[in-house]
C-alpha cells in the first residue's frame, strides 16, 4: 500500500452564507490530501443537499483560497498535516461573461445602474422593479443617457448652455427613481429630473461652486445630500432639494464675464435653469479631489481622496477635516468595504491600497491589491459579497478581487498583497493583447449590481455588462 | 596686420535705465543693456584693424612705423627713405663686373667722356662709384669699353673673392615665371632658364647607345670593347663571388645514402661468415706482443709524477690569511632559509601526494608566474629511472640573467575585481517613485509634436506640433479637450503655460509670433476674466508710450504686439506679439510678468524678454556670439541663462552684468534646464551627451553622461520638490534620473539613472522632441516625432 495517496488531514467544515449552512456539523472529516477544490465542492455538495444540482463552491483554508492540491497547500504554508484545518466554503464566484454593449457616440466616463437591489433603487422605495433596470451613462459628448436592459436609448439630455465651454461629463449617478444628478469638466454639478413614462430628461437645477472641472459626485438619497469632488481641491457639499440650496456665487456664474456672457447669448436661447450654490465647501487637499463617498452607514461622514496622496475624513456637520491619511501615490477613486470597515483606493501606481479609515488603525494600508497595469480610477463593492470588490483601471480591464485571496507582503508597510480573481477584458479590444497604457480601451467607470451584474464604461465608446452565466 | 589687442573700442553701454532698483528686473527696462563680451571683441577686432592703417598714414603711431622699417626692402612707399633706398636698389642691381671695377675707381677720372646717363647716376652714388673705363665706338659701330691700366692696390684683385653666382640683381626668380629667361645680363642680355632636370633626361634618353657598348677601348685592337651578354653575365657572378661555371647549383638535393630506414631484406643473402665468429688471431698477436713488453719492464703502466717538480711548478697565496672577522653589517639581511624539500619533492612520493589528473591539467594550464611549485610530482619506481632534468637548461640561463640583472619583461597583474570600481549607487528601486511605464497616448496630431507644456495645476497638458495646432489634453485620459490652428504654414515651435494658478495662460509660438492663449472653454468664468484682465492691462501701456530714440526718431519696436483677429479671439487667443525671425524657445519668468523668447536666426534680436504687463519687447543683448539657443530665468534670483552653441552665459538682470561664462565642452547645446534650487543646471547637446553643471563648482561640467544613441532634444528638471530630471532623445527614448542635490556645500550632487522609457517611434531620425514634469507627481509628458504625446507614470 503506497502511503503518500493515504494522508489523510481532518478538517472542519463551515461558512458564513446561512442559505448554504450544514444541518448538522459532521465533526472532523478525514479527507486525503490529494483533493483539490472541484473535489472537496463535490464533497460539500453530498454533504449539504445530496439529490439537488450541486453548486460550485470555494474553498478557503485559514481565509486563504485553495487554488493547488491540500497537500501543497500545507507545504506551501507550513502547516502540519496532523493539525484539524479550518475549511471555509462559500458559492464560488462564476466567471462572468461578457452579455451586451451598448454604443455611444463618444468616451463613456460614468455608469450607473437603477435596480431594485442598488442603493438608488433601494432609496426610491421600492419603485423598481424587478426587470425595469435602467442604466444611466455619462458621455464626453456631454450627454447623458438613459438605457434599458435591451440597448435601447430611453432618454437623451439636452447638451446644457454654458456660454461655449466644455461639456465632457465625469460622474452621473441616480439619486432615485426620477432624479439624476450630473457633473463634468464645466465645473457644474446638474440635477436633471427623469420622467419615465415621457421617456425624458429635463434639467432642474444647475449647482455652481466649484472653479475647476468636477472629479467625482456622491449621493445619499434619505438625506438629499450630494458631494462633488473637484480639481479645484475642494469637496462641496449640496442638497437634491434645490431650494435648500443658496444663491450661487456670482463670479461662478457663465454670465458673470463679459465674454462669456456674449456667447452664451450668441449660442441658441435656452429656457434657463435655476443656479444654486454649495452647502459648505470642503477645502484642505493640496491637489484635485479625485474621488468621494459617504461612509456607506452614515451620511454625516465623508471621505474623499486626492492626488496629493491623502484620504481625508470628513465631518460633514461641522465641515472638517476630521482625519488624515497620507499614502506614498495619487489616490484616483474610493470604494467602501463596510463590513470589513475597509476603504479601497485606486492609485496611479497601478494597485489598489484598502485602508482602515477609524482613527484606532495604526496602520495606514491594510492590504494592496496589485495586478492592474495603469491608473485604477473606478472602484465598487460586489453587492452579494461582503469580501467583493470590483475595480476598473485605464489598462483597459476590469478586475474582481476577493479580499480574503491574500498572502503577505515583503515590502514593508504594504500590508497583505492580494491577486485579482478575473479579469474582464474589454469586448472591443477582440482579444488583442492590451497595453499597459490601454489606447482605446480604457475603462473609465464600473458599476457592480446584483441584477445587472458586472458594467463598465469606457474609451472603447461603449457600456459593457458582464454577468455570472448561470446565476 | 595682426589686430592690436590694446586698441580695442570701449564698450558702448545705453544710459543705464532709470530703475527704481526695488524691481528685480530693472523695471523691465532690459533694452540692449547687457553686452557679450566675447561677442564684441570680435567685432571691434575690425575696428582696430581699420584703425591702425589709419595711424600708418598719419605717422602718427611710433610702433607701427618701426614695424614697417623691420619689414625690409620693399619699403619703398616710406617718403622720407625714398632717396636711401633707391640708391640701395641701384648698388644691387649692379653687376659683379661692374662693381668690382667700381671699387678701384681712379677718382682723378674725367667726367666728361662718360655718357649723360651715367653721370647723373654718378652724382648720385657718390663718389667711389666712377667707372675706370671709357665707351667708344669700334670699327663695326659696336660700343666699345676701353679699360685704364689697374692701380695694383689691394682692393683691386677680387679674384680669390667668393665668385659670385647670381648675375640677375637681387630680383625673386618669380618675377620670370612667365618668361623663358630669369633676366638680364649687364649688357641687357636675356639670361636664359637653364635646364632642368627632366630636360637633361629627355636628351639623355634620345642619345642611341649600341648595344654591349662599355665606353672602354679594347687594348689589343684599340677598337671600342664592345661585351656580349654571357660575358657581362660571367662578370656579374665574378662580381657576387659566385662559381662562373653554367649550371652549377650551390645548393643541391641530398641523397639520403644512409638512412635510418631499416630495409626488411638484406642486400647480400649470403651467411655470416665464420670469421666473425671466432677471435682475430691478429689482435691476440697484438695483445701479446704488450704484455710482453711489459713483463720486460719496455712499458711502465703508470709513472707516479715526482712530487718534487710539483711544488715548484705551482706557488699558492692565501690571500685571507691575515682577515679578521668582522662584525656583520647592520643592515646585513640573512638569506632565507629554504625549507626542506617536501614528500612531493620526492623521486617516489607517497601517492597521497601526486596530483590527480584535474590538479595535473590545472597545473599546466596556469601561468608560470601563478604555480604554486614549479615542479609537478611525478612517481618514479626507482631512482634509476629518473630521467635527466629537463629545466636544467632553462634554470642556467635564467640564473646567469639574474647574474647579469638582465631585466625581464614582468607581466603586471591587478587582481581587482571589477565590480568594485564601479561607483556605489544606490539601488532604483530605493529611489521610487519615478515614471516606469506608459498612461496614456495622446493621439491626432499630425506631423511631429514639438512642445509639451504642463499647466500649473497639473490637470492639462499643452503641445504644438508641425501642423500648427496648439492642442490642450486632458492628463490622465488622454483626452483633446481643447485646439486652435494657429498658423496654416509654420509648425508650433514651442507652448509654456503662465506659471501661476491665479489665472490660466498660454503662450504658444508659430512662425514670427508668440500667441498668449486663455482657453476659455476648460476655465470657469472667473479665472477666465482674471486671465483676460492680466492679457488686456498691456494695451493703454502700449499705446501710452510709444518707443523713440535720443534723436526722436521713432524706430522700428523689436516687437510688436497686436490682436490677432476676431477669428482667433473667439477661440480665446487673445494677443500676438510678433519678433524679428522664427521662435523657437520661450520660457516665463517664475512671477509670470516676463517671458523670454529665443529666435536662433534672429542674430542680434535673437534673444527677447518680453513684459505681459506693458505688452513690451525688449531686447537685452546688442550683439550675441554664436547662435542663441535658448534661454531661462533664474528660478528664485534676478539671473538670466542663456544658451549659444557651445557656452552659457548667466547675467544678473538687477546689476546688468555677466556674471558666468560655462563651458559645457559641448559641440552643439539643444537645451538646458535650470536646477528649482537654481544652483545646478543640466545641458542637451546634439552630440548625444547629458552634462551637470554645478555652477559653485566650475564651468566644466560636474558630470557628463552619455547613454543615448542619438541627439538629446530637450533636458527637464521635476519642479515640484522631486529629486527627478529626464532627458528626451532622438534614438526614441526617455531616459529618467535622479538628481539629488543637498543643501550642503561640501557634498556633491547624486546622480543615478533610473529608468529608460521606450515607446515613441523614430520617424526621419527624429524620437522625442520635448519633455515635461507634473508640477507634483513623478509623472512625465513626452512629444514624439511620431505624432503623439505619452504620459509616462
Amino acid at each position: 500500500m503506497d502511503s503518500k495517496t493515504e494522508v489523510k488531514v481532518p478538517v472542519r467544515l463551515s461558512t458564513r452564507d446561512p442559505s448554504i449552512q450544514l444541518e448538522q456539523e459532521p465533526g472532523p472529516l478525514l479527507v486525503q490530501t490529494t483533493l483539490r477544490r472541484p473535489q472537496l465542492s463535490a464533497l460539500v455538495n453530498s454533504l449539504l443537499r445530496p439529490d439537488d444540482k450541486p453548486i460550485p463552491f470555494d474553498i478557503l483554508i485559514n481565509g486563504q483560497f485553495l487554488r493547488t492540491t491540500i497537500d501543497e497547500f500545507l507545504t506551501k504554508n507550513g502547516i502540519s498535516a496532523e493539525t484539524t484545518l479550518d475549511v471555509e466554503y462559500t458559492r464560488a464566484l462564476i466567471p462572468p461573461l461578457n452579455v451586451t454593449s451598448f454604443e455611444h457616440d463618444d468616451w463613456v466616463s460614468a455608469v450607473d445602474v437603477l435596480s431594485a437591489s442598488s442603493v438608488a433603487g433601494v432609496w426610491s422605495g421600492g419603485h423598481v422593479q424587478s426587470g425595469q433596470e435602467r442604466i444611466l451613462s455619462a458621455s464626453y459628448d456631454g450627454l447623458i443617457r438613459v438605457w434599458d436592459m435591451s440597448g435601447n436609448v430611453l432618454a437623451t439630455s439636452d447638451a446644457p448652455n454654458n456660454g461655449g465651454r466644455i461639456t465632457s461629463l465625469k460622474s452621473a449617478k441616480w439619486i432615485s427613481d426620477k432624479k439624476i444628478v450630473v457633473a463634468g469638466m464645466d465645473n457644474t454639478v446638474r440635477l436633471y429630473k427623469y420622467d419615465e413614462d415621457t421617456r425624458t430628461i429635463a434639467p432642474s437645477v444647475e449647482l455652481f461652486s466649484h472653479r475647476w472641472g468636477v472629479e467625482d459626485l456622491a449621493v445619499h438619497g434619505p438625506s438629499n445630500r450630494i458631494l462633488s469632488a473637484s480639481a479645484d481641491t475642494t469637496v462641496s457639499l449640496f442638497s437634491s432639494n434645490a431650494k435648500e440650496n443658496p444663491a450661487p456665487p456670482s463670479e461662478l456664474l457663465p454670465s458673470s464675464n463679459t465674454a462669456a456672457n456674449k456667447r452664451q447669448k450668441l449660442s441658441k436661447p435656452d429656457k434657463t435653469v435655476p443656479a444654486r450654490g454649495a452647502l459648505t465647501k470642503l477645502s484642505g487637499h493640496a491637489s484635485p479631489v479625485s474621488s468621494v463617498i459617504f461612509k456607506p452607514d452614515d451620511a454625516t461622514v465623508a471621505y474623499s481622496a486626492s492626488h496629493d496622496h491623502s484620504l481625508k475624513t470628513w465631518d460633514l456637520l461641522t465641515s472638517t477635516c476630521v482625519d488624515t491619511r497620507t499614502t506614498g501615490h495619487s489616490l484616483l477613486s474610493l470604494g467602501a468595504l463596510p463590513k470589513l470597515n475597509l476603504l479601497a483606493a485606486g492609485t496611479s501606481a497601478r494597485h489598489i491600497t484598502l485602508i482602515d479609515p477609524r482613527a484606532s488603525a495604526a496602520q495606514i494600508s491594510v492590504m494592496t491589491l496589485r495586478g492592474h497595469k495603469n491608473a485604477v480610477v473606478s472602484l465598487d463593492a460586489d453587492p452579494s459579497s461582503d469580501y467583493g470588490l470590483l475595480s476598473g483601471s485605464h489598462d483597459g480591464t476590469v478586475q474582481v478581487w476577493d479580499v480574503r485571496s491574500v498572502r503577505p507582503s515583503e515590502v514593508q508597510g504594504e500590508g497583505q498583497l492580494g491577486e485579482s480573481m478575473y479579469t474582464i477584458y474589454r469586448d472591443s479590444a477582440k482579444g488583442r493583447p492590451t497595453h499597459s497604457h490601454g489606447e482605446d480601451v480604457k475603462v473609465f467607470g464600473v458599476r457592480w449590481d446584483k441584477e445587472v451584474g458586472i458594467v463598465s464604461a469606457g474609451e472603447d465608446k461603449r457600456v459593457q455588462i458582464n454577468r455570472p452565466v448561470g446565476s | 596686420m595682426a589686430p592690436n589687442p590694446r586698441k580695442r573700442k570701449a564698450v558702448t553701454r545705453d544710459v543705464p535705465a532709470t530703475s527704481d532698483s526695488d524691481e528685480e528686473l530693472a523695471d523691465g527696462l532690459l533694452d540692449g543693456i547687457l553686452s557679450h563680451s566675447e561677442g564684441e571683441s570680435d567685432a571691434d577686432s575690425e575696428d582696430d584693424a581699420e584703425s591702425d592703417a589709419s595711424s600708418v598714414i598719419e605717422g602718427l603711431s611710433d610702433e607701427d612705423e618701426e614695424e614697417d622699417d623691420e619689414n625690409g626692402a620693399f619699403s619703398d612707399t616710406d617718403p622720407e627713405d625714398g632717396e636711401q633706398g633707391i640708391r640701395e636698389q641701384m648698388r644691387k642691381l649692379n653687376t659683379r663686373d661692374t662693381s668690382v671695377r667700381l671699387n678701384g675707381v681712379d677718382q682723378a677720372l674725367d667726367l666728361d667722356s662718360r655718357p649723360q646717363a651715367d653721370a647723373e647716376l654718378d652724382e648720385q652714388a657718390g663718389e667711389n662709384l666712377k667707372p675706370n673705363y671709357t665707351v667708344t665706338t669700334d670699327a663695326n659701330g659696336n660700343p666699345r669699353y676701353l679699360y685704364k691700366e689697374i692701380d695694383p692696390v689691394y682692393d683691386s684683385d677680387d679674384s680669390d673673392a667668393p665668385e659670385t653666382t647670381n648675375t640677375i640683381g637681387d630680383i625673386p626668380l618669380t618675377y620670370y615665371d612667365e618668361y623663358p629667361h630669369i633676366g638680364y645680363d649687364i649688357n641687357g642680355r636675356k639670361i636664359m632658364r637653364p635646364a632642368k632636370g627632366e630636360a637633361l633626361d629627355a636628351l639623355l634618353d634620345q642619345i642611341d647607345i649600341p648595344k654591349g657598348w662599355t665606353g672602354l677601348t679594347d687594348p689589343a685592337t684599340g677598337k671600342p670593347l664592345n661585351l656580349s651578354e654571357e660575358e657581362l653575365d660571367v662578370l656579374k657572378r665574378l662580381t657576387r663571388n659566385e662559381v662562373v661555371e653554367d649550371g652549377y647549383d650551390p645548393y643541391p638535393e641530398m641523397v639520403h645514402y644512409f638512412s635510418g630506414k631499416k630495409e626488411i631484406m638484406p642486400l647480400s643473402a649470403a651467411p655470416e661468415p665464420k670469421r666473425r665468429f671466432v677471435p682475430s688471431k691478429h689482435e691476440a698477436k697484438r695483445v701479446m706482443k704488450i704484455v710482453k713488453a711489459i713483463r720486460e719492464g719496455r712499458i711502465q703502466p703508470y709513472k707516479p709524477p715526482s712530487e718534487e717538480e710539483e711544488e715548484e711548478e705551482r706557488v699558492y697565496y692565501d690571500v685571507w690569511a691575515d682577515e679578521k672577522p668582522r662584525p656583520e653589517n647592520s643592515m646585513h639581511l640573512a638569506a632565507p632559509k629554504l625549507p626542506p624539500p617536501g614528500y612531493d619533492a620526492s623521486y617516489h612520493p607517497p601517492p597521497e601526494y601526486l596530483p590527480d589528473k584535474n590538479e595535473e591539467a590545472a597545473w599546466l594550464a596556469a601561468d608560470e608566474e601563478d604555480r604554486e611549485k614549479d615542479y609537478l610530482p611525478k612517481n618514479y619506481e626507482a631512482l634509476r629511472k629518473v630521467p635527466g632534468y629537463e629545466r636544467f637548461v632553462k634554470e642556467r640561463f635564467e640564473r646567469s640573467l639574474d647574474l647579469y640583472l638582465a631585466p625581464r619583461v614582468r607581466r603586471n597583474k591587478l587582481n581587482i575585481d571589477p565590480e568594485s570600481l564601479l561607483p556605489k549607487l544606490p539601488n532604483p528601486e530605493d529611489l521610487k517613485p519615478f515614471p516606469t511605464t506608459c498612461a496614456a497616448i495622446f493621439r491626432g496630431q499630425e506631423g511631429r509634436v514639438r512642445s509639451v507644456s504642463f499647466d500649473p495645476h497639473g490637470i492639462f497638458v499643452a503641445s504644438g506640433g508641425d501642423d500648427g495646432y496648439v492642442r490642450i489634453w486632458e492628463l490622465l485620459t488622454g483626452r483633446q479637450v481643447w485646439n486652435v490652428r494657429l498658423s496654416d504654414e509654420d509648425a508650433v515651435d514651442a507652448v509654456k503655460w503662465r506659471p501661476t494658478k491665479d489665472a490660466s495662460i498660454l503662450a504658444a509660438a508659430a512662425g514670427e509670433s508668440v500667441y498668449l492663449i486663455v482657453p476659455y472653454s476648460i476655465l470657469s468664468p472667473d479665472v477666465e476674466q482674471a486671465s483676460r484682465d492680466i492679457l488686456d492691462a498691456g494695451w493703454g501701456y502700449a499705446a501710452s508710450k510709444p518707443t523713440t530714440t535720443t534723436n526722436g526718431v521713432t524706430k522700428e519696436p523689436p516687437g510688436k504686439w497686436a490682436r490677432p483677429g476676431s477669428k482667433f479671439e473667439s477661440k480665446g487667443v487673445l494677443v500676438q506679439a510678433t519678433v524679428r525671425s522664427m521662435v523657437k524657445i520661450i520660457n516665463w519668468h517664475r512671477k509670470g510678468d516676463y517671458f523670454a523668447t529665443v529666435s536662433p536666426r534672429g542674430q542680434s534680436s535673437a534673444v527677447a524678454i518680453h513684459t505681459l504687463s506693458k505688452h513690451l519687447t525688449q531686447l537685452p543683448f546688442r550683439r550675441l556670439k554664436g547662435i542663441a539657443q535658448t534661454a531661462q530665468f533664474h528660478p528664485s534670483k534676478a539671473i538670466f541663462f542663456v544658451a549659444t552653441r557651445n557656452t552659457i552665459r548667466s547675467y544678473d538682470l538687477a546689476k546688468q552684468e555677466l556674471v558666468k561664462i560655462l563651458q559645457p565642452g559641448a559641440k552643439w547645446i539643444s537645451s538646458i534646464d535650470v536646477h528649482p534650487g537654481g544652483d545646478n543646471i543640466i545641458v542637451g547637446t546634439y552630440d548625444k551627451r547629458l552634462l551637470w553643471h554645478d555652477l559653485d563648482l566650475s564651468t566644466k561640467p560636474y558630470k557628463t553622461l552619455r547613454f543615448h544613441q542619438e541627439a538629446i532634444r530637450a533636458v527637464r528638471f521635476h519642479q515640484g520638490g522631486l529629486p527627478l530630471f529626464a532627458d528626451a532623445s532622438d534614438d526614441g527614448s526617455l531616459q529618467i534620473f535622479h538628481g539629488k542635490v543637498v543643501g550642503d556645500l561640501m557634498e556633491n550632487a547624486t546622480i543615478v539613472p533610473l529608468k529608460v522609457l521606450k515607446g515613441h517611434k523614430v520617424k526621419s531620425r527624429l524620437g522625442v522632441m520635448d519633455v515635461d514634469w507634473h508640477p507634483r507627481e513623478p509623472w512625465c509628458v513626452s512629444a514624439g516625432a511620431d505624432g503623439t504625446c505619452r504620459l509616462w507614470s
